[in-house]
Formats: structure tokens, C-alpha cells, sequence
């Protein structure tokens, strides 16, 4: 396995061959192409939004308060009397860059972390995941409340708290494998070989912990957008009227009983939006590694 | 191995000491009086001063720093500065609400999640494959207290099986057992999605390992691949899940604790930050982190029960 | 193979817990147990003369008496009945006031009679600041004696005619019992001991407070056993619980939509009760943009007062007509209201050179019942081109920094004492200006009516009173220094078969009293 990614690192038309390996990995797993289809579709949608809106997202009317699903209101009006629907198309905007960002900084930012960690091992390893740990040791909540309080509400430290409270998971995911791969033999032969550890984290030891990762990614991609709206509860969501699915969420938490639909628009949103990132993930990692290509199970 | 435990509890010192001085003085930062918080809306600014002169919240900052460490440090945590009573009382209360909850959702999402995840992995892209990845990706991205309005819609108004103040119950076995139920499935369901997905994918990662195919070229009998090789290994991304979801779980249930009602240190954490009640605050923080830490350890023990080759320093 | 043995395993355990009793609340019979469901995450603090907050008042009334009381379910101060005191007398020139007590009234848990040296420990213990929230209440009281065991007598610095409000079972005027309160110390807020029909009997941290009849209490012995109030936080599950039978009667949303739900639940019963909270929009005057009277004019005609009712909904919300809300002791209606109409505001904007609007940065709490109200102010204001940038904080940020004028508006719901006096001094009076040691919630820093609220408070005669209130009424509302919008009604459901035993209008307390009549049929 260390010579197929060995090989890959070092062929010079690296970029066309590494496309068609992709393409290849999304054509075994059929699953990946819906996946990005329908993802495709829903940045589509929030790139579109004026022209798929229906009405003015943030214009009240409020005679047409909490209406349910009609012709003119696809999906119902909330308690100002506002088009759910093209919130819904306007809020993919700031939802998916607000999530997309966070989880981004997160992933990278906390799997470098996690990978320096677990490969050097010793003193910095401990003193590095002390301070994940400090992080870990806040809920999410409280530690969001403590960015706004100290940085003031806006979108860029929205993202930042995300991004925060998301960095130690990340860690934690990287470093364990980290460990244990580079115990292996292969990993002993590198350092033998001379290999900067640079170059062997990232040839042999990023492959073996990215699948993790990216399962890891899409997952926390829809955590991003709940803890926007759990974060939104204490004051660090964006400012109104904008609307966001985090805060769309929120507003139908109030009225669930009576009008259970402006809760379930945005969650159902956010459903469509995991399940195709986990498809273009599945895929991703047949590409990310080869050798599980075909397997079939049992 | 014991002294790798008694390093490991060391370590943790600073790590308490950190989060108690962040705690500390962020939360003195924050804008927001307990005393105007205790006193309400109404309440005068002469009678808010009077307030934090018996607080002691109009002392130097550091003299209240000095004096709450060295109460931290001896086992003195104080009383809660809205309530009075004591810190130490309010925790020992909702504790045992929590450790309940958080290890019944732990049991059932792996109960689920394990078998499921290692099913799933067998059969790839099987019917059952598909079935559950989809269930799992439900189970994660729908909104928890969304999922809780409904279990309480299903199952405490329609079905009555069960009441909606899960509350925890009096004394006896079956009523604890009945109050527990809907919040563990509330959280257990995320659980399990957790669990499965993670279980599927480090499966297959391992099913494609040279070892595997080694044993199986061998013609070491399927079950044996599977259960002694196989699941054994994937395991470890599994316990580091269920490890970071320990600790998470038990901050962040609160959404889970309010819908059904039930005590717990989640709800008493927001409590605390809401209310600027600093006592309650710091406390809470000591016993959280002091969760967090022994969870991450016991995670890291376990990779050593289930793969030999990790070497405790 | 797994899976099934494992669902089949949780549906054996689920079908098991099933047939397991479902304890109190299904019990059948005649029911004494009232289950009440109240909207908080726990219980503060049970002594009447610290705590301010509406979860905590609705448990005090029923476990303390003052020395008069409000007629149950009503706030009116004409219709004030004696309580610990049978009768009183005041001195011709309003300074002295002489109660005296029923006799043979117990303390709880065998404390003994209240005599007239409780009545006087407990309204010092009110007066102190170490020992009360609500001292500056007592400021004019000059002292306050026990010329015999059943006589108390206050002396006043200087007459107020609302004495009684400050004696009534409210807030300071809660009589505690002092060998109780002496004995407890810092422990009363949890161990609180009064006179009232029910005793403290048991708290569960974040689950409920425990009440049981007193049977020696002086009107009779309570018809209920026993009180479970719940802290419920969630609107959501307090209702599913109401709806379950779980609860006979719960805290609700001020709002239409769970009127009419809740209406449809079986055997419930929709109480609408005043008092009313106001929810005005205060201006600061001395903001660089709203100091223009021009700009603060545009402001009032821009707010459409009957779309806010519109979204409240009209069975819990009514259109405000002064800065003081409807039926207080001195609120007048012909006062100068400015009418909705936007050109008249765009006209003012444009006089005032702003005839493009302009944009401020307003600080706003996240609390659900009043982010609502501020964001549909911020879209009629929007029509005529101001542009609110609303900063949403969370609530105790929120009232930290309104009090230091760091919002140019401030939106303020609150209903208080129902006397324009108490309104008028904390949300205009110049002494109650925010970012003043003696502030209060005067956002406006508007004083234009100092001297006419400071006469009213002290004026013997009440028409001349209510005259001084309505001028004062009408120089801050011609100086625009708030926008009243519009008041909203606590709402409540409980179960047909529960009987309050009086006339449920209205509760200081902000809860339904229970009594000793309360019953179920």
C-alpha cells in the first residue's frame, strides 16, 4: 500500500491521473454522483435564491402569519408572515458558508493538530492534547458565549466559535490512528530511509487518516448548522432579520406544537445537504484509498 | 501501566487549573451582573451596589481570584450566588440523573450502532447497506429536541406507555427505568448513528488490510476473519467516538434535559452561565472537566485492550 | 440475526415498563393533589423580601400573608381586604398609620402566634438592604412600633397614600415569621416560614417544590393536600403534560395561537388575566440622531399599533394608549398618542435632515417573547427608511448593557404595581436615569415631569393625584420620550374540574392565587 501512494506522490502528471482516480472511485460507487448532484443542486438553489424566491425573505405581512402550506406560500409562513420557502432558498447562502467554513478550518486546523501529535508522540503530544483538552472541557455553548462576549456578534466569529468547539473532535479523530499506524513497519523503514517526517505524515500517514476524517467532516457539517442555531440561542447568531437554518430551527422550537412546519423545512434542508455530502464522502474515500475498491464484503 | 495512570492524573492538573482561570475571569468579563440577574428588572442601581457588597463582587479582581483558588484547591467550592445553597449539594444532585442518562444512550447507541455499522460493512452496498446509512444520516442530522417532541407526541400522548415529566422517578426500579427511556432513546438514536457510521467505515477500512486478505487466503473461516480480526481492530475509531461523545453528551444534553424535564448537569452548566451565577460556574467546570479528563483517559486505555500494539508511555 | 434478537429484547422491555403503574398524577378519585406547571428552569430563592422573579412571587402568595391583601384574582387597590390585619386607622395628616391584628394566627411547623413584634421585625427585615431586595420601597418610613402585641404602628416621614401597597402580600409586605427568620439566617430562602395555607414541605433541585395544607391556617384549612409545582422550561412539554393529565395547571404563551390550541385540549380551561405588560419603545433624548424631537416623532408615527396587535393576537394583546398601562391608579387616556401614518413620518425625517433615514445599532435580548416584537418594530421602521442593526445578545448581557446606554432604543415590557407612580418614577423620573448610582430604568433620561410625580406620590387627595399623573403623562408623551406599543395579558390553562373559589381577573403575583377555597370538583 506504502507503494501505490509512494508512486502516486512521485508521477509527474499527478493531477490528471488523480481525476481520473476520482472519477473512477465516483463510477464504483454510483451513490457518489447522486450525491454531488443533489449538493449541486442545493448550492444551485442558495446561489439562485432571488430568482427561485417567491417572495421577499425578510418582508412581513403579518395578516398571513403562521399560514400552513399553500399555492402561494409553498411551505407555509411564520410568525411575521414571511414566505418560508424563500427563507429557506436564502438561508442555504449564509448556512452553507457559515457550516462549510467552520467545519473547513476545523478539519484542517484540528487534523494537523491531532497528526503532529500522535506521530511525535512524548512531551509535546501530551502538552499539545492538554490543551485540546481544555478546549474539549467547555461545552460548546459556553464556549460560543465566551467568543461573543469577547469579540461581539458577527458572522466571521460565528464561524470562529464553530470552528472552535469543532477543533478538539478533529484532533482526537487524527491523533488515534496516528498512533497506530506509525508503529507500523513500513513507517520505521521511511524514518530509516531518511524521509523528512513532513513528507512521511503527509504521504503515509494523512492517507491512513483521511477516510476518518472526511467521514468525520460530513458528519460534523450538520452539527455545524445545529450548533449555529443552539449558539443562536444565546445571542452569537446573525443579526435579523437574515434568515439562517440554524435560526429558522430556533423559531420553530417556539411554536412546535402548533405549527410544526417551520421546524421541519430547515431540518429536512439540512437532512438533504448530509446525505449528499455523504455521498460525495463515500466516494472520496474509495479515492482517497484505493485498495478498497471492489471489496465487496462476505 | 500504573504509572502511566498517575502520570496521565498528574497531567490533568494543569489542564483543571487552566480551565478554572479561564473560567475565572471570562466569566467576570462577560457582561452581566448576578446581582442585577437575582434582583430582576426592576431593581434599582443602589440596591444592585448593595447586593455585590454582600456578594463580595466589589472586591479586586485578583484578591476574588486568590481567595476562590485556594477554596478550589482545599475542596471548598461555595455556595451558589443566586440560590445560596451549596455548589458542591447542587452537583451531587443532578449527578446521578446524568451518569444514568449518558451511559443508558451510550449502551443503546452501541448495541445499535456496533452490530449495525459491522452488518452494513459485510454487506456492502447491499439493500441493508443503503438502509442503514440512510437511517444513520437521519438519526444525525435531524434536530435532537425535534426528534424529542416527537417521541413524547408518539409515546406519552398517543401510545401513553410513558409519562412526559421524565423526571426521574421515586424509588423504585421500573419507575427510574420508565422516566429514562425516552430521553436515552432521544440521545441513544444519535448515538447509534455515530456508532454505525464510524463502526461501517473503519470495518471496511480494516476488511481491506493485508492481514485480512493474508488470513482469509489462509482459509481462516469467514466468522473467525470477522470477529477476531476485523471488528477487534476497528474497534479503536469506534472507542474514540464513544469517548468524545461521552464528554460532549454530558455538556450538551441540555436541549435533551429541558424537553423531558429531567435534572441534569447540562441544564445546571447553561443555568449557571445564564444567570452569571460565578460560583455555580466554576464549580461545574472543576467537576466537567474533571469528567472529561478521566473519560479521555479510560479511551485511551481501551486502545491498549483492543490492540495490543499501542505501548503506554 | 443481531438486530432482530436486539429489537426484539427492546420491545419485550418496552411492553414490560408499559405495564408498570404510571404513579400520582393517575391516580383516580377525589383529587387533592393540584399539579402546577410553571415556566422556569428551578426554583431561586423562597424568602418574599429577595426574590423578584414571577416563578418564585406565584409560590410566595400562597405560603405568606401581608398585613392587607389584594382581593384574590383581582389587583384592583380600591378592593385591598384586610389579611394579618383586621382593621386600620390612619392619622388625619396621612403620617401615621395604626394596624391591628387578627389574633390566633399560627406560623407554620409550630412557630407559634404572629404577633405584632413579627409584623415589625419582618418589615424592618424588608426595609434593610442587607436583607432585602425591596428597601428603597421603605424609604419614607420613618419607624415602625409595637405598642402591644397586637397593635403595630408605622410612622411616615412623609404621607403616602399608597402605603397600603407597600403592606399588601407583595414583594416587602410578605410577613415573615421572625423566630423562624432569626433561627434560618442565610438558610430562610430555603426554608421559608409564613402564615399562609400551604407550607414548604420538600425541593427537588430542577424538578419541583413540594407544598402541603396548613391546617391551621386562619381562613380554614386548605381543601388540597398538597401542591407539586414543576419547573417545566420547555412551552413545549409543559403543554404535551397539560394535554397528558400530567398537570392541572400551567404557565402559557402570551400569544393567540397557544390560546386557541390549547382551548381544543380536553377539559381545559384558558384564563387570560391581567396585569398587562406594557411594551414601549424608549428613546434615549440625548442621542446624537434622537435628540431631535423631529427624528423621535417620525419614530412614534412610523409604529403601527394595531398590526402589533394583529401579531400578539387579539385575545391576549390590546393596544397600549398611554406610557402607563391601561386600569394603573392614574393613567390617563386623553393623552397626545401619535397616530400611524407614514407619510406624516417620512415628512418629519426629511424636516429633520434625514430624507434618506439612517441607520442605528441597536442592542436587543434573544428572549423569544421579545425578539418578536422588537423585529416587527424593526421592519416598520424600515418603511420609512430607519434602519435598525439589531445586536442580539443573550438576556443578562442585554440588561447590563441597556443600563449603560450603549442601546439608543430599548424595548421594555414590564407590568409593575398597578399605581402610575411606581411606572412613572422608575421609566422617567430624572432619579432613575441609567448610568446614575440611583438609576433605575430611565432610558430616556427624560425629566420633564420630575416635579409633578414627586407631588403626586405625596398628595393626600387622590383626584388631585391623578391630575398631577395626567400632566405628567402628557409632557413626556409630547416630549415623545417612549413609544408605547401595545400590552400583552399573562395567559393560563388549567382543567375544567379545578376550582379556584374566587373571580380569576387578575394576579399581582403574576400566577393564579391558590387558596384555601381552591378545589377540585
Amino acid at each position: 500500500m506504502s507503494a501505490v501512494t509512494g508512486d502516486m506522490a512521485a508521477a509527474p502528471p499527478r493531477a490528471n491521473r488523480a481525476l481520473r482516480q476520482l472519477l473512477a472511485a465516483f463510477n464504483t460507487n454510483k451513490t457518489s454522483w447522486v450525491g454531488l448532484a443533489t449538493f449541486a443542486v442545493v448550492v444551485a438553489i442558495a446561489i439562485l435564491a432571488p430568482v427561485l424566491a417567491t417572495h421577499d425573505p425578510i418582508e412581513q405581512n403579518i395578516l398571513e402569519k403562521l399560514k400552513g402550506p399553500s399555492a402561494e406560500f409553498i411551505l407555509g409562513t411564520d410568525g411575521f408572515g414571511r414566505d418560508i420557502w424563500s427563507r429557506l432558498v436564502y438561508g442555504a447562502r449564509l448556512s452553507l458558508w457559515i457550516g462549510g467554513v467552520s467545519i473547513l478550518i476545523a478539519m484542517v486546523v484540528g487534523s494537523l493538530i491531532g497528526m503532529v501529535a500522535g506521530y511525535f508522540g512524548g512531551r509535546l503530544d501530551i502538552a499539545i492534547m492538554q490543551v485540546m483538552d481544555v478546549l474539549l472541557s467547555f461545552p460548546s455553548l459556553i464556549l460560543g458565549l465566551m467568543v461573543v462576549a469577547m469579540m461581539g456578534p458577527s458572522v466571521g466569529n460565528l464561524i470562529f466559535a464553530i470552528a472552535l468547539t469543532a477543533i478538539p473532535p478533529f484532533a482526537r479523530i487524527a491523533r488515534a490512528p496516528t498512533v497506530s499506524v506509525k508503529e507500523r513497519d513500513y513507517i520505521e523503514a521511511c524514518r530509516a530511509l531518511g524521509y523528512s517526517h513532513p513528507r512521511i505524515m503527509a504521504v503515509h500517514i494523512l492517507p491512513n487518516i483521511f477516510p476518518e476524517i472526511l467521514v468525520m467532516g460530513s458528519l460534523w457539517l450538520a452539527t455545524a448548522i445545529r450548533v449555529e442555531a443552539s449558539l443562536s440561542f444565546i445571542g452569537l447568531g446573525v443579526r435579523p432579520p437574515t434568515p439562517t437554518w440554524g435560526g429558522m430551527i430556533r423559531e420553530g422550537f417556539e411554536n412546535i406544537l402548533d405549527t410544526w412546519w417551520l421546524s421541519m423545512a430547515p431540518s429536512v434542508a439540512i437532512l438533504v445537504v448530509v446525505f449528499a455530502l455523504n455521498m460525495i464522502g463515500d466516494g472520496l474515500r474509495d479515492f482517497v484509498d484505493p485498495k478498497l475498491k471492489g471489496e465487496r464484503g462476505g | 501501566m500504573l504509572q502511566y495512570l498517575i502520570k496521565r492524573l498528574l497531567y490533568a492538573v494543569p489542564t483543571l487549573l487552566a480551565v478554572l482561570t479561564v473560567v475565572f475571569f471570562v466569566a467576570r468579563v462577560l457582561p452581566g451582573d448576578p446581582a442585577q440577574v437575582m434582583l430582576g428588572e426592576q431593581a434599582g442601581a443602589e440596591a444592585i451596589q448593595a447586593l455585590r457588597v454582600r456578594l463580595g463582587l466589589d472586591r479586586p479582581l485578583v484578591e476574588q481570584y486568590v481567595d476562590f483558588m485556594q477554596g478550589a484547591l482545599s475542596g471548598d467550592w461555595g455556595t451558589s450566588l443566586v440560590t445560596g445553597r451549596s455548589v458542591l449539594g447542587e452537583v451531587l444532585n443532578v449527578i446521578p440523573f446524568t451518569i444514568e442518562l449518558t451511559l443508558a444512550s451510550i449502551l443503546l447507541g452501541a448495541l445499535i450502532g456496533v452490530p449495525l455499522g459491522a452488518w452494513s460493512a459485510l454487506h456492502r452496498n447491499s439493500l441493508v447497506d443503503y438502509a442503514t446509512r440512510i437511517g444513520s444520516l437521519f438519526g444525525l442530522s435531524f434536530p435532537a429536541f425535534v426528534m424529542a417532541i416527537m417521541l413524547l407526541l408518539a409515546f406519552a400522548i398517543q401510545l401513553d406507555w410513558f409519562p412526559v415529566i421524565s423526571s426521574g422517578g421515586g424509588g423504585s426500579v421500573s419507575e427510574r427505568l420508565l422516566h429514562l427511556a425516552l430521553p436515552a432513546v432521544n440521545l441513544g438514536i444519535i448515538m447509534a448513528a455515530y456508532i454505525t457510521r464510524v463502526t461501517r467505515s473503519s470495518m471496511l477500512e480494516v476488511l481491506g488490510e493485508d492481514y485480512v486478505r493474508t488470513a482469509r487466503a489462509k482459509g481462516v473461516p469467514h466468522r473467525a476473519v470477522v470477529w477476531q480480526h476485523c471488528l477487534r481492530n476497528a474497534l479503536i475509531p469506534v472507542v474514540t467516538v464513544v469517548g468524545l461523545y461521552l464528554g460532549i453528551l454530558i455538556g450538551n444534553s441540555v436541549l435533551t434535559e429541558i424537553v423531558f424535564n429531567r435534572p441534569g448537569l447540562g441544564k445546571l452548566i447553561v443555568g449557571a452561565l445564564t444567570q452569571r451565577d460565578y460560583t455555580m460556574l466554576q464549580g461545574l467546570m472543576v467537576v466537567y472537566t474533571f469528567i472529561i479528563v478521566v473519560v479521555n483517559l479510560l479511551t485511551d486505555l481501551t486502545y491498549g485492550f483492543i490492540d495490543p500494539r499501542v505501548k503506554y508511555q | 440475526m443481531t438486530m432482530r434478537t436486539l429489537t426484539t429484547a427492546l420491545l419485550a422491555g418496552a411492553a414490560l415498563l408499559a405495564a408498570a403503574p404510571l404513579g400520582e398524577a393517575k391516580a383516580q378519585g377525589q383529587k387533592t393533589v393540584l399539579n402546577y406547571g410553571m415556566a422556569s428552569k428551578d426554583m431561586g430563592r423562597l424568602d418574599p423580601h429577595l426574590t423578584a422573579t414571577t416563578p418564585d412571587k406565584a409560590l410566595l402568595q400562597m405560603i405568606f400573608n401581608g398585613l392587607v391583601r389584594f382581593k384574590p384574582g383581582s389587583l384592583s387597590l380600591e378592593q385591598m381586604e384586610p389579611d394579618l390585619a383586621e382593621k386600620w386607622t390612619r392619622s388625619a395628616d396621612g403620617k401615621e398609620w395604626v394596624f391591628m391584628l387578627r389574633k390566633g394566627v399560627q406560623c407554620h411547623r409550630g412557630y407559634g402566634e404572629l404577633t405584632s413584634d413579627d409584623v415589625v421585625y419582618s418589615l424592618k427585615r424588608a426595609s434593610d438592604t442587607k436583607t432585602s431586595s425591596f428597601a428603597s420601597d421603605y424609604k419614607d418610613i420613618d419607624k415602625v412600633e409595637a405598642p402591644d402585641k397586637y397593635t403595630v404602628k408605622i410612622t411616615l416621614k412623609s404621607a403616602i397614600p399608597s402605603l397600603l401597597l407597600f403592606v399588601a402580600n407583595l414583594h416587602g409586605g410578605n410577613i415573615v415569621c421572625k423566630k423562624a427568620a432569626v433561627e434560618a439566617g442565610e438558610n430562610f430562602k430555603v426554608k421559608p416560614i409564613g402564615t399562609g395555607p400551604f407550607m414548604f414541605e420538600e425541593y427537588k433541585p430542577q424538578q419541583s417544590v413540594t407544598l402541603v395544607a396548613n391546617k391551621q391556617y386562619f381562613r380554614g384549612a386548605p381543601k388540597l393536600e398538597r401542591i407539586v409545582y414543576r419547573y417545566i422550561e420547555s412551552d413545549a412539554s409543559r403543554d404535551l403534560a397539560f394535554a397528558s393529565g400530567e398537570l392541572d395547571l400551567v404557565y402559557g404563551r402570551q400569544d393567540e395561537t397557544w390560546v386557541e390550541r390549547t382551548k381544543k385540549v380536553k377539559d381545559a380551561v384558558v384564563a387570560v388575566i391581567e396585569p398587562a405588560e406594557l411594551s414601549s419603545i424608549y428613546l434615549n433624548t440625548k442621542h446624537e440622531i434622537l435628540k431631535d424631537i423631529r427624528v423621535r416623532k417620525a419614530i412614534a408615527h412610523a409604529i403601527d399599533r394595531k398590526a402589533m396587535v394583529q401579531l400578539k393576537g387579539a385575545s391576549t394583546a390590546r393596544e397600549a394608549r398611554s406610557i402607563v398601562p391601561i386600569g394603573y391608579l392614574g393613567q390617563a387616556d386623553d393623552v397626545p398618542l401619535l397616530p400611524f401614518d407614514l407619510e406624516k413620518s417620512k415628512a418629519l425625517l426629511k424636516e429633520a435632515g434625514h430624507p434618506n433615514g439612517f441607520t442605528l445599532k441597536i442592542i436587543h435580548t434573544n428572549l423569544s417573547g421579545m425578539l418578536p416584537t422588537m423585529q416587527a418594530w424593526q421592519a416598520m421602521l424600515k418603511k420609512v427608511g430607519i434602519n435598525l442593526e439589531i445586536d442580539v445578545v443573550e438576556h443578562a448581557t442585554f440588561h447590563a448593557q441597556i443600563r449603560k446606554d450603549l442601546s439608543p432604543i430599548v424595548h421594555y415590557a414590564a407590568a409593575r404595581p398597578p399605581v402610575a407612580d411606581i411606572y412613572l418614577t422608575q421609566f422617567f423620573h430624572s432619579r432613575s436615569q441609567v448610568n446614575t448610582p440611583t438609576a433605575v430604568t430611565n432610558f430616556t433620561h427624560c425629566n420633564q415631569a420630575d416635579a409633578e410625580i414627586d407631588a403626586a406620590r405625596s398628595e393626600p387627595d387622590p383626584a388631585k393625584a391623578k391630575a398631577l399623573w395626567r400632566t405628567a403623562q402628557i409632557k413626556l408623551m409630547e416630549n415623545v420620550c417612549a413609544v408605547p406599543s401595545h400590552e400583552q395579558l399573562q395567559t393560563f390553562a388549567y382543567k375544567s374540574n379545578l376550582v379556584f373559589g374566587y373571580d380569576l381577573k387578575g394576579s399581582l403575583s403574576l400566577g393564579p392565587p391558590i387558596l384555601e377555597t381552591t378545589h377540585f370538583k
